[in-house]
């Protein structure tokens, strides 16, 4: 066993963690507030990215002009989509179906729509941070520090949102007893779209910054976003703590399987992880039901 | 003040309300006493569109409030203390009461309230750490009157206090509802014991299988004996 495969694995699990974290701590929001599975998170990342994409290769901006532009029209996809998709459903029965199903329809519908736009190449969206060093021997690339940096401070802005301000906590009121949220003034419906609108800005943060590393296609949101649902079960649904700590543990595992075992090992490695884990811990390492909401 | 008109409401398939009109004034303390399952909760609801009406209307301050969203209304003023607390159990006693105060105008001015409702019920101060869901019955119901008095309620409408509580709490809450009102506050109670409103009524409704069947003084009606045991038993 070399340094320089150590270094690797820690590296690439470290990095694959902050992604995954980032993408569930979005999922594992919608679903500790709205309790939506939205399988269309994938489907927002793509919005993101491509909406920076395009700021970049026909407006002529620099990344860091395309950056907010990418989540603004993440967070506003996220917007209207539970504006015309999940607003006319809630509360009502079959919640549950009826939103998976549009969640998958909306999905489908975004590749094909960016395939029809953009064709079906590998786009490249520049880097907001260029260049990169070696430790080791392994290349640490200054794009891979910023979404590490990027994730745990999100993280961390999420968490003391929700702690310590009005609408933070508002969230957490609506999570915890609707009617009484409504009782005191909080309009739920209304929270509701801006936990979605949060959600999304993360999605599409994620796409913007991850495209320079895994290149962009109308697909580029699918595994991320299996990934993230899988963080977000092994975490424990509507935990943001459990996020956090399964982004890293499944990161870090999936990095370490592939650095000594291979790649074809990563996928299936992790899966196994996961099967033993929900055998011992259903509900997920933070799962509700032992631990509390938002 | 508040004014209800001919209001019908239920559930799907079983009318609860078939008609009933009120009225409160300001400052003034009305109960609508009436037994247990004859439609109290559902009228509190109907009124703070919680539980939409089927038809009639509901007036405050003049407007109409009848189609009204829950969350309007109360930011109107009309604040409703529900049945069974609904605190948020996973927030501190602290967060609970800040939540009171959530509407927009009523937040800047939530430390100054913060003092109003530490001194109706002190012990909220120096356990404001306590997750909600740990506080005892007595405890929650304090809670949540104390939540709901965070607010800028013009009129507080509080379904049943003293439900499943024991007497000497239940004292203490009616104690506290009696200093609220005393400050002017307008109140629409809804309850099925007469012994404990007679300190805070100035009018009584009886409620019976969804009609208001008697109105009157509550200085008359709370000391009819023979008219209240035929309707409370």
């Amino acid at each position: 066993m070399h340094d320089t495969q150590i270094v690797q694995a820690v590296w690439g699990g470290v990095l694959f963690g902050s992604v995954y974290g980032l993408m569930a701590l979005g999922l594992t929001l919608v679903w500790g507030a709205v309790r939506l599975l939205n399988l269309a998170h994938g489907a927002i990342f793509v919005v993101g990215a491509y909406a920076a994409y395009w700021v970049v290769s026909s407006l002529h901006q620099p990344i860091l002009v395309a950056l907010p532009v990418g989540v603004a029209a993440a967070a506003a996809f996220a917007y209207v989509m539970h504006l015309v998709f999940i607003r006319p459903v809630l509360g009502k029965p079959g919640f549950d179906n009826s939103t998976l199903v549009a969640t998958v329809g909306i999905s489908i519908s975004v590749s094909a729509a960016a395939l029809l736009i953009f064709n079906p190449e590998y786009k490249v969206v520049p880097p907001v941070l260029s260049g990169s060093t070696i430790v080791a021997g392994v290349q640490i690339t200054y794009q891979g520090l910023l979404v590490i940096v990027t994730s745990l401070a999100l993280f961390a802005i999420v968490y003391l949102f929700l702690t310590y301000t009005r609408h933070g906590m508002a969230i957490r009121a609506v999570s915890q007893q609707m009617e009484a949220a409504s009782l005191m003034s909080i309009p739920v419906v209304q929270t509701y779209g801006l936990v979605i609108a949060i959600s999304g800005a993360l999605a599409g943060l994620a796409g913007v910054l991850l495209s320079p590393s895994f290149f962009l296609n109308p697909q580029s949101g699918f595994n991320p976003m299996i990934q993230a649902l899988i963080v977000t079960i092994f975490g424990g649904l509507g935990s943001i703590r459990g996020a956090l700590v399964a982004g890293f543990v499944l990161g870090v595992f999936e990095s370490f399987v592939e650095v000594f075992y291979g790649v074809a090992w990563a996928q299936p490695g992790v899966f196994i992880l996961i099967i033993v884990m929900l055998i011992v811990r259903p509900n997920g390492l933070f799962g509700i039901g032992e631990v509390k909401r938002l | 003040m508040l004014e209800v008109k001919g209001l019908v409401a239920g559930y799907a398939g079983s009318e609860v309300l078939h008609g009933i009109d009120l009225v409160v004034n300001d400052a003034e303390g009305v109960i609508v006493l009436g037994p247990n399952g004859h439609g109290k909760t559902t009228l509190l609801r109907a009124i703070t569109g919680l539980l939409p009406p089927r038809a009639g209307q509901v007036l405050f301050d003049g407007k109409d409030i009848t189609r009204w969203r829950p969350d309007v209304i109360a930011a109107a003023g009309v604040v409703h203390i529900p049945q069974g607390d609904l605190l948020f159990p996973e927030m501190s006693v602290f967060e609970n009461l800040l939540m009171g105060a959530y509407h927009g105008p009523t937040w800047s001015g939530r430390k100054a309230r913060l003092e109003r409702v530490y001194e109706l019920f002190p012990w909220l101060k120096e356990r404001g750490g306590q997750l909600a869901r740990s506080l005892s019955g007595g405890e929650r119901r304090m809670l949540a009157l104390a939540r709901g008095l965070m607010s800028q309620a013009k009129i507080l409408l509080i379904d049943e206090p003293s439900l499943g509580l024991a007497p000497l709490t239940t004292q203490q809450i009616y104690a506290s509802i009696r200093t609220v009102k005393e400050g002017g506050m307008s109140l629409l109670l809804a309850d099925e014991n007469a012994n404990h409103v007679a300190g805070l009524a100035d009018r009584v409704y009886l409620l019976e299988t969804g009609m208001l069947v008697r109105e009157g003084p509550a200085q008359e009606l709370l000391h009819d004996k023979a008219l209240l045991e035929s309707y409370l038993g």
